[in-house]
């Protein structure tokens, strides 16, 4: 009795984990100070470092992180890296710190996260680890005087696509995913004790413009602009060498068909002579045939990617302007005062 | 001997013949057999005896190698006998030395009969073995492959003495007494046999050594076939015995032995003439020359070749009597649908009804004026013989024109149609002055003609005698343009689909010709013939591509630069030209040809006179890119590769800047090349040197007129240069200062400068008081700049996603020639209000906004693919302007891609 309780109550645990579905990821302020700094320190390279904490229910809790060294294009390194990773977590648990991952932080410049390598990773991760974020601080936004940090995951239907390496517009459609539904954006909340809260009210001062407001202020926002449009740019170039590569795939199997067609011709005339003269018909098919063989459908995934980092500069252009046009339409007020 | 010289035997047919005969009058069969024998040897054997003459040998060497020889027979002969192939080919070998080396010893150019005997026995033996299956399967395999190849090689061989050999089996025994005989019947076989030589020897030259070495075999059972024939011919001579039933059954019997083996095809044309003559009735007599006219046709087997011109000749005079009969006789009818009745020629003349007889005239036309084609093909064009040959056209002209009356009057205009087609094909690229020389020509020749048709008459009068009554010369209208459009309309009214379309295109290029570009380019939109001529065969699409070229040169001469270079920048984008003209092979480095495609490719070729000359079309084009080109890249000097007008020419440039040293210019390129050079720089003059110095200029007819206009055409483009280029150094400049640089009046400039202000090319602004031009300053900041710069690349990704829509419903893309016809044809609509946009321009400007309001009018696209493109166009921000004026160019396409066109859609 009481051991099928105990299995029901294991039953009940396991369907209720799977239920509940990662809502907020909640982030001590050491650690967004600890990844700030880690990344404006190596800018405008690009960093990454691991995260740790702990995973409660529909919150995961981000309790410590730690950077990894800048890594080279060098297998040994590599594996240095993976070494020093390893021996990273041993330190942290003797010294009882929570040493279970939950996901990697990286810095990025001006968005352009979106990549294919993120997702590998993102999925190398998933197999180890059944929740896990990937956290991504822009340093560069940062210094338009928001905090650019973002806590991301993929979303459950496309790693599902992932898995099985199939991104052929027939299962997009299927699956009705589209390029929005790749990356899930995650809620942050930055959670810190309440003896350090009471501490910072304490600091609190008691003008509110302190220096840092100041950039708020800023008015130039054209090199900003002008590096996203460039960005912008790049994407264009991008998409269109992936749309190439599909027109290229479509004339092909058009062409292909073509010459399905006209082989099926020639054979269905030919099984009417060979029916005239009292023969076995030959098949309609024949594998063997190089027309037959289809042609690989070239994957979406990377359009996809492209789509999705075009969206990510349009909004930050969009946030940038609406910003700079209230600060415009300020200056004008001041200057007409 | 004169036969040691006789190595050039076979070209001059007439020469030989004579000598021949010289040769059978002194010498006797003796003699005749050398001559043969050394004939033969030095056709195909080169001429080895020709050095070896001078050799002295004594007397007994000479009996040596004859027992040599003689020996060697005795060993074949045993081989026989035990049916041993490989030493029986061991000894035929041997023999073949022995052979040369009696011959050395001997002195003579005569084969030794000995050894033609061997011959004869050999390939008595070895036909007998072949046609003994059931021997040849038990053979060892070294036996039958000895067999094999000695069956080869006997083939080979026996072809050097086949004469002998014939003589040989005709008169085994005793060769050397059959001369006096001979002589007789030598005379009379002499032409036809002599004519089968000349076709034996054209044939080796075929290299279809196979089938004729076939032919040779059988050789000596045909020519007494042959004799045999002769003498049934001989029955015919007494008039009083033929019927109409003994002409019918010889008729039957001769037409039945068409195409076997063995059938001498000149002989067989020899013949059914001769029965033409003895023919009852006309309307026997047509059907034997129908059948004389195909056995003519058959006469050159091959297709790369083409038939003999005196046959030619002679099977249009042939063509020209079925006129005759048909013309007095008006109650026979010629038809190719119906069998005829077995006796439907037994007809009378008188007969009251009409008589059926089977043939296609329009089929034989178009074989003949197909024949003439192909001989001015493969005649070298910088021979006499090339001219002499172009001199016969008014004999075809004069026969098309005849059949063509003839078959209006009995009322088959379609037909009728077809063969002024073929007129209109061989008078559209006359420009007047050739037109008038060829009609000076025919009254010439006219005097001549009949002169021969004198001499044709000679001979046995035949039964049926026909007046000539359908004329013997062409006539010709006046004006080319009067004889082109009686033609055209009659075509127009009748012929089907492709004859009308060639006829059209015929027209086209023939106005073009005659510089009536408005009429020409008319003619060309309303026909849409650039909508479908994907789909028309090659040699179509070869007359469309002329009737571009002609259109392109056309437009120039009558100064329309952007028209012109819209014509031609197709023909040159691919470097094919020579191809697309079928005036030349062209070699490609990337794709090699199978030798069938080149044949194929031969084949189309034009003739020499009818080419467009490569240089004229290639300065017109590159002159033209130039024009157009060198503004258009001194307004873009920051993004060079954004608007192309011609990639040719931008090619071509950077390779002549990538030189480190330029020579003075040497070809086409060279030339506008260094008036490119000279442009850029705004010196109109230098450039219009360099251009004028071009040979090319002398092709054109108005020389002086186009040059004219080319020079105001330089002018003003090196003034817009020179504005684009240096406006930045100025503040302002004045008008009177611009005039004087460039030599041109004051209202040219003012308007020039004002268009370009207009156009905003320009940014600035008449300053009336003063005459001045000020200029303004207008720099784009870097986030402009990039801006432009993403406009840009977003225009390109939403007409490349409007392809992408229109592939995923309609199936097919377009191609590169349809999408430059459907700019020219949507640009045709300004064309009429003499706007002063060009069309290349206007393509340029507009080709990046296509397509928007297509797929607003194309409904639901579905799909992710509309979702982005509906992004895209949203963040662009771009389309809402333009998409009225796109609506027609939307089917731009700036891939070359080679798809299917697909109209269901549109």
């Amino acid at each position: 009795m009481a051991n099928s309780m105990a299995r029901s109550f294991l039953q009940v645990a396991a369907t209720e984990e799977v239920a509940t579905p990662l809502r907020v990821v909640q982030i001590e302020g050491l650690v967004v100070l600890k990844i700030i700094k880690h990344c404006k320190e190596f800018s405008p390279a690009l960093v990454t470092g691991q995260l740790l904490g702990l995973d409660v229910g529909s919150v995961l809790e981000v309790t410590n992180c730690f950077p990894f060294p800048i890594q080279e294009e060098d297998e040994e390194i590599e594996a240095d890296g993976a070494n020093y990773q390893l021996d990273m977590m041993r330190c942290l648990r003797e010294v009882n710190v929570d040493n279970n991952t939950v996901g990697w932080y990286q810095s990025t410049l001006l968005g352009c996260f979106q990549t294919v390598e993120l997702i590998e990773t993102f999925m190398n991760y998933q197999e180890n680890i059944r929740r896990c974020v990937c956290i991504i601080y822009d340093p560069s936004r940062s210094n338009q005087g928001a905090l650019a940090l973002k806590a991301l995951k993929l979303s459950d239907s496309f790693m599902d696509l992932y898995r099985n390496n199939n991104f052929t517009g027939e299962k997009l459609r299927e699956k009705n995913l589209s390029w929005v539904d790749i990356f899930e954006e995650i809620p942050i909340k930055v959670s810190n004790s309440a003896l350090v809260s009471a501490f910072m009210t304490e600091l609190e001062a008691d003008t509110p413009v302190t220096q840092c407001d100041y950039d708020r202020l800023r008015l130039s926002s054209g090199p900003f602009l002008a590096r996203n449009v460039e960005f912008l740019i790049e994407c264009m170039d991008d998409l269109s060498a992936e749309q190439q590569k599909f027109q290229y795939y479509y004339r092909n199997l058009t062409r292909q068909q073509a010459q399905q067609q006209a082989w099926l011709q020639k054979r269905r005339d030919e099984n009417k002579a060979r029916k005239a003269a009292g023969e076995e018909p030959l098949p309609e098919e024949d594998p063997a045939n190089p027309i037959f063989k289809p042609i690989p459908e070239p994957s979406r995934l990377e359009s996809f990617l492209v789509t999705n980092r075009i969206a990510n500069y349009c909004n930050q252009i969009n946030g940038v302007s609406g910003q700079s046009f209230n600060r415009l339409y300020l200056m004008k007020a001041l200057h007409d005062n | 001997m004169s036969s040691r010289f006789w190595t050039q035997g076979g070209s001059d047919s007439e020469e030989e013949e004579s000598d021949y005969e010289d040769e059978v009058e002194t010498g006797g069969a003796e003699a005749a057999n050398e001559t043969a024998g050394s004939r033969y040897l030095k056709g195909m054997a080169s001429d080895s005896d020709d050095s070896d003459g001078q050799k002295r040998v004594v007397r007994s060497a000479k009996d040596k190698r004859f027992e040599e020889m003689i020996a060697t027979v005795d060993q074949m002969k045993n081989a026989m006998k035990i049916n041993d192939w490989v030493s029986l080919q061991e000894s035929f070998d041997k023999i073949n030395k022995q052979l040369e080396k009696v011959m050395r010893v001997t002195e003579s150019v005569k084969v030794p009969s000995l050894y033609i005997k061997a011959l004869v026995m050999l390939e008595d033996f070895l036909n007998q073995a072949l046609s003994n299956k059931e021997a040849k399967k038990k053979m060892s395999s070294s036996n039958a492959k000895a067999l094999n190849s000695m069956k080869q090689k006997l083939k080979k061989n026996n072809k050097q003495y086949e004469d002998l050999i014939n003589k040989c089996r005709e008169n085994p025994e005793s060769e050397e007494e059959k001369d006096e005989d001979e002589e007789t019947e030598e005379d009379e076989d002499e032409e036809s046999e002599f004519e089968e030589d000349i076709v034996e020897g054209s044939d080796a030259d075929e290299e279809e050594e196979e089938e004729e070495a076939d032919d040779v075999n059988d050789k000596g059972w045909e020519k007494k076939l042959s004799k045999k024939d002769k003498l049934i011919d001989k029955q015919f001579k007494n008039p009083g015995e033929i019927t109409w039933e003994t002409v019918n059954k010889k008729f039957k019997e001769v037409v039945a032995a068409r195409g076997r083996k063995g059938t001498g095809r000149f002989e067989q044309v020899e013949q059914l003439t001769f029965l033409t003559k003895v023919a009852k009735t006309p309307a026997q007599k047509l059907e034997i020359l129908f059948s004389v006219i195909s056995a003519q046709f058959d006469v050159n087997p091959g297709l790369s070749g083409h038939m003999p011109i005196n046959v030619w000749k002679k099977c249009v005079q042939n063509m020209l009597i079925v006129l005759d009969i048909l013309t007095q006789y008006h109650n026979i009818a010629v038809n190719d649908i119906i069998e005829p009745d077995e006796n439907e020629t037994q007809k009378p003349a008188d007969y009251n009804g009409t008589i059926r007889v089977w043939g296609n005239l329009v089929a034989f036309v178009e074989k003949i004026d197909t024949e003439f084609f192909k001989s001015l093909q493969s005649i070298d064009p910088h021979t006499r013989e090339y001219v002499e040959r172009l001199r016969d056209e008014p004999m075809l002209s004069v026969l098309a024109q005849d059949v063509q009356d003839y078959l209006e009057r009995v009322g088959e205009f379609k037909a009728a149609a077809k063969v002024a087609l073929r007129r209109v094909e061989l008078i559209y690229y006359k420009p007047q002055e050739v037109y008038d020389a060829m009609r000076k020509l025919v009254d010439q020749v006219g005097d001549g003609d009949e002169k021969a048709g004198e001499e044709e008459s000679r001979g046995p009068s035949a039964f049926i005698v026909v007046p000539e009554v359908v004329p013997r010369k062409p006539t010709f209208p006046e004006n080319s343009r009067t004889m082109m459009d009686i033609l055209v309309s009659l075509i127009y009214k009748y012929g089907d689909e492709r004859t009308k379309a060639r006829a059209m295109l015929c027209d086209i290029y023939h106005h073009a010709l005659l510089d009536e570009f408005s009429t020409a380019r008319d003619l060309l939109l309303m026909s849409h013939l650039q909508d479908n001529v994907q789909q028309m065969d090659v040699l179509s699409q070869i007359l469309f591509n002329r009737a571009m070229a002609q259109l392109g040169l056309c437009a120039f001469r009558v100064g329309l630069v952007a028209e012109a270079h819209s014509c031609l920048s197709e023909l040159y984008s691919g470097g094919r030209v020579k191809e697309l003209l079928a005036q030349g092979v062209s070699q490609s480095r990337y794709h090699e040809k199978t030798p069938e495609q080149e044949r194929l490719e031969r084949r189309r070729q034009m003739p020499y006179h009818m080419h467009i000359n490569l240089e004229l079309l290639e300065a017109v084009h590159l002159i033209c890119a130039m024009l157009l080109e060198v503004p258009n890249m001194a307004a873009n000097i920051h993004d060079a590769k954004r608007k192309v007008i011609s990639k040719t020419f931008r090619r071509l440039l950077e390779v002549s800047e990538r030189q480190t040293f330029t020579g003075p210019p040497e070809n086409v390129r060279d030339h506008v090349m260094a008036a490119t050079r000279a442009l850029t720089k705004g010196d109109f003059q230098k450039a219009f040197d360099v251009i004028n110095s071009l040979d090319v200029w002398k092709l054109l007819r108005n020389r002086e007129s186009v040059l004219e206009m080319l020079k105001a055409q330089i002018k003003e483009e090196a003034l817009r240069t020179y504005l684009f280029t240096y406006s930045l150094s100025y503040d302002s400049i004045s008008l009177d200062q611009l005039t004087k640089m460039f030599d041109l009046s004051e209202a040219q400039t003012h308007s020039i400068v004002s268009k370009m202000m207009i156009n905003e090319e320009l940014h600035a602004s008449w300053d009336q008081p003063t005459q001045c031009i000020v200029f303004h300053e207008i720099e784009h900041s870097r986030l402009q700049t990039l801006a432009f710069q993403l406009v840009e690349k977003l225009s390109i990704l939403a007409e490349s996603n409007e392809r992408a829509i229109e592939a995923r419903i309609g199936g097919g893309g377009l191609d590169l020639r349809r999408r430059d016809n459907q700019d020219y044809a949507a640009a045709a609509g300004k064309w009429q209000d003499n706007s002063t946009y060009t069309l290349g321009r206007q393509g340029t400007t507009r080709s990046g906004y296509a397509g928007s309001g297509r797929t607003l009018a194309l409904g639901q696209p579905g799909g992710y693919t509309r979702d982005r493109s509906g992004q895209l166009r949203g963040a662009s921000g771009y389309s809402g302007g333009q998409r009225n004026s796109a609506a027609r160019g939307s089917q731009m396409d700036s891939s070359a891609r080679m798809v299917s066109l697909n109209k269901g859609v549109r």
